[in-house]
């Protein structure tokens, strides 16, 4: 016969069990909504996805990543890092390393070892706040001698806006120009990309006909000329990338709604082409080219409102096919646009999707 | 037994929140005599509007709820009424200026932030319903550090953000220190992660934009249906966590019977072309009132308000 005290003793294990199982089994249940992103080194890419060629470079929680044959690097601590830029001979970088009220753009190699400051933007002691600036999206020209970017000078007090600058990469901020006039109380104008031919496209802030802030695409040819818009303040674009061949430009654009499209337009060198949407179904950011021409790279969430992964997007998405024809003379007609998906490249990351990418061949 | 034991201690921070902070009781306080209204008595709603099934409208109050106020005698930085039509699938969000000038339930005149300061949830929802002609069923108040909690807690939201957003003046009040000190932010545009901080610096910023409180209003609701879109994801066995994180900077009239009800509710709401967006901007209100305070030209807002939420 079992004892009472025996028997007492099992139904309080077996109670304490079925509760801690009861606890432990609801926290499983969870919709990992919170789930904090993995880091890029920890969580490799899928096996099953596309070997990029060349290096990609990320940011990810204020760190720099390399992405190199399907391998993840770290190049620099998580310190506020961001907006990796390459030379052109893509044999160093530029980049921001973001501090809680300024921002400066750092040389480094491609291992992440810093080699020079460029920017000084801290106050001076016994200065007010306003005397810090920020300096984001760093481009150089296709020489190498000269850094663009978005800096928050001139600005009125209450009125703090970027404009577009280019200083010479071994000089200083007060070597620089300023080619942009922004509006004010818009936020400004940022996202400089340097043109073989001179002047840059850039992004324009202002206030649309229905007042809401809109972003546009801006071309400017020289010092002291106005602006042109290439897009429309509908259309709400922003992220210029130009490709490789100069040819087309792929960007970002919202139609003023919470939703993003990757659009891609010819270029041919004053205005832009038809638009041609080529992502509409993600919350897209950040396009880059493939240095070969293959695809566009970009990031936007594996799941609706999660964290940004990296995915790729091959030339065929956006480019069909020319089908030669049989009678010789004829025009070549594109075929109909082969059902090419965007190839997820990452799954459990969170990608910085304020910060351009890198892709050296 | 013992299992549900274990499913109530899960459930337990849950709870504790639900007791805490819905079901607050509104205290309708009595006003001083007035005689004039800023606002033209409001038009009877048709039958026909009111007649909507199910359908209900809710006060939103944001406030600033840092060292520089005393407990619950907070402004309401944000104010936006929300109305719901199940049936239809259909909500409309008003955004209410803080800055508008109107006659306040406690009595007197005065910026329509104040209203809560003066009077609590009771005072804000009775100054709305006598200003703007609407019935309010409901109220949600949330702290500036519940909203930043609460977006922390769902693993931080997706959104477009319309433009870089820098201030040189924005408050640094939330963490401690002297509440009048300032800090600069910088929130870059476009498409992008933000967590709890950074999101309550897009929605709060308002020195850097033209528009000032009213172009805030315009993220404060984007950044509201970013919330939305995120709670579509979450679990019952979510509560917990979401409970413990926004303790004490939640208040509600809701009960928590009602709560349970609308959370499956708000999951059916997919199509954002039915999610509609008002703002009060020129010819609505205009600038020159007293003490910086935004004019409102009643005769165009209460057609609209009564049309949107009758």
């Amino acid at each position: 016969m079992i004892s009472r005290v025996v028997l007492g003793g099992v139904l309080v294990v077996l109670m304490v069990f079925s509760g801690t199982t009861t606890y432990i089994f609801l926290g499983t249940k969870t919709s990992k909504v919170a789930a904090i992103p993995q880091k890029p080194t920890a969580a490799t890419p899928r096996a099953q996805a596309t070997s990029l060629p060349g290096t990609l470079y990320l940011a990810q929680a204020g760190a720099i990543y390399s992405l190199r044959v399907g391998r993840f690097h770290q190049l620099t601590p998580e310190a506020g890092w961001t907006q990796p830029s390459l030379f052109p001979d893509g044999q160093r970088l530029v980049a921001v390393r973001r501090f809680a009220s300024y921002s400066d753009v750092y040389i480094m190699n491609t291992f992440g070892r810093v080699q020079k400051a460029v920017t000084h933007n801290i106050a001076p002691p016994r200065r007010e706040m306003g005397a810090n600036h920020w300096a984001f999206y760093p481009k150089l020209s296709a020489d190498g001698k000269t850094l663009w970017l978005a800096y928050d000078e001139p600005k009125f007090g209450y009125d703090v806006i970027f404009s577009v600058w280019s200083m010479p990469i071994g000089g200083n901020i007060h070597q620089g120009k300023l080619w942009t006039n922004a509006d004010d109380y818009t936020g400004g104008d940022v996202q400089p990309i340097p043109l073989r031919q001179g002047g840059a496209i850039y992004t324009k802030y202002s206030y649309g006909p229905d007042i809401r802030l809109v972003g546009q695409l801006y071309y400017v040819t020289s010092l002291h000329s106005v602006g042109r818009a290439l897009t429309t303040p509908g259309e709400d674009c922003r992220s210029p990338a130009m490709s490789p061949d100069g040819k087309q430009v792929a960007m970002i654009c919202t139609y003023e709604k919470q939703i993003s499209y990757l659009v891609v337009a010819s270029w041919n060198g004053r205005t832009l082409g038809p638009r041609k949407k080529v992502i509409t179904d993600q919350m897209v950011a950040q396009p880059t080219w493939a240095p070969d021409g293959s695809g566009i790279a970009y990031l936007a969430p594996a799941v609706p409102a999660g964290p940004f992964q990296l995915w790729f997007l091959p030339k065929a998405a956006y480019t069909p096919p020319v089908i030669p024809t049989p009678s010789p003379g004829a025009e070549a007609s594109p075929s109909p646009s082969p059902a090419v998906k965007p190839i997820q490249i990452t799954m459990n990351n969170g990608f910085d999707a304020t910060s351009p990418l890198a892709w050296a061949p | 037994m013992s299992s549900v034991a274990g499913g109530l201690a899960y459930f337990l921070p849950a709870a504790q929140l639900a007791f805490e902070s819905t079901g607050q009781v509104i205290t309708v306080p009595s006003p001083s005599p007035t005689q004039i209204l800023l606002s033209p008595a409001p038009s009877t709603p048709s039958p026909t509007a009111v007649a909507v099934p199910g359908a209900f409208t809710v006060l939103l109050l944001g406030s600033d709820d840092d060292s520089k106020f005393n407990a619950d005698h907070v402004l309401t930085q944000s104010m936006i009424l929300v109305r719901v039509v199940p049936s239809r699938k259909q909500v409309t969000m008003l955004s209410i200026p803080r800055d508008l000038y109107v006659h306040l339930s406690t009595g007197g005149y005065g910026k329509i932030d104040g209203a809560y300061s003066y009077g609590g949830p009771g005072a804000a929802i009775a100054t709305v319903e006598q200003d703007f002609g609407v019935r309010v069923d409901d109220y949600i108040w949330v702290g500036l550090l519940g909203l930043v909690k609460l977006i922390d807690a769902i693993g931080g939201i997706d959104v477009v953000t319309s433009h870089p957003v820098l201030d040189d003046y924005y408050p640094a009040d939330i963490y401690g220190g002297w509440p009048y000190d300032y800090e600069r932010v910088a929130v870059l545009a476009g498409p992008q992660h933000l967590d709890g901080i950074h999101a309550m610096q897009y929605v709060r910023s308002r020195h850097g934009d033209l528009q000032s409180d009213l172009g805030r209003s315009q993220r404060q609701q984007q950044v509201l249906m970013a919330i939305r879109q995120k709670a579509k994801l979450l679990s019952p066995e979510d509560l917990p966590a979401l409970s413990k994180a926004i303790g004490g900077e939640l208040k509600t009239s809701i009960g928590l019977s009602r709560v349970a009800s609308l959370l499956p509710l708000a999951a059916s709401f997919d199509n954002p072309d039915q999610i509609r967006q008002i703002f009060l901007i020129s010819p609505y209100t205009h600038g020159g009132g007293p003490g910086g305070s935004l004019t409102a030209d009643w005769n165009r807002i209460l057609p609209l308000v009564h049309q949107y939420f009758p």
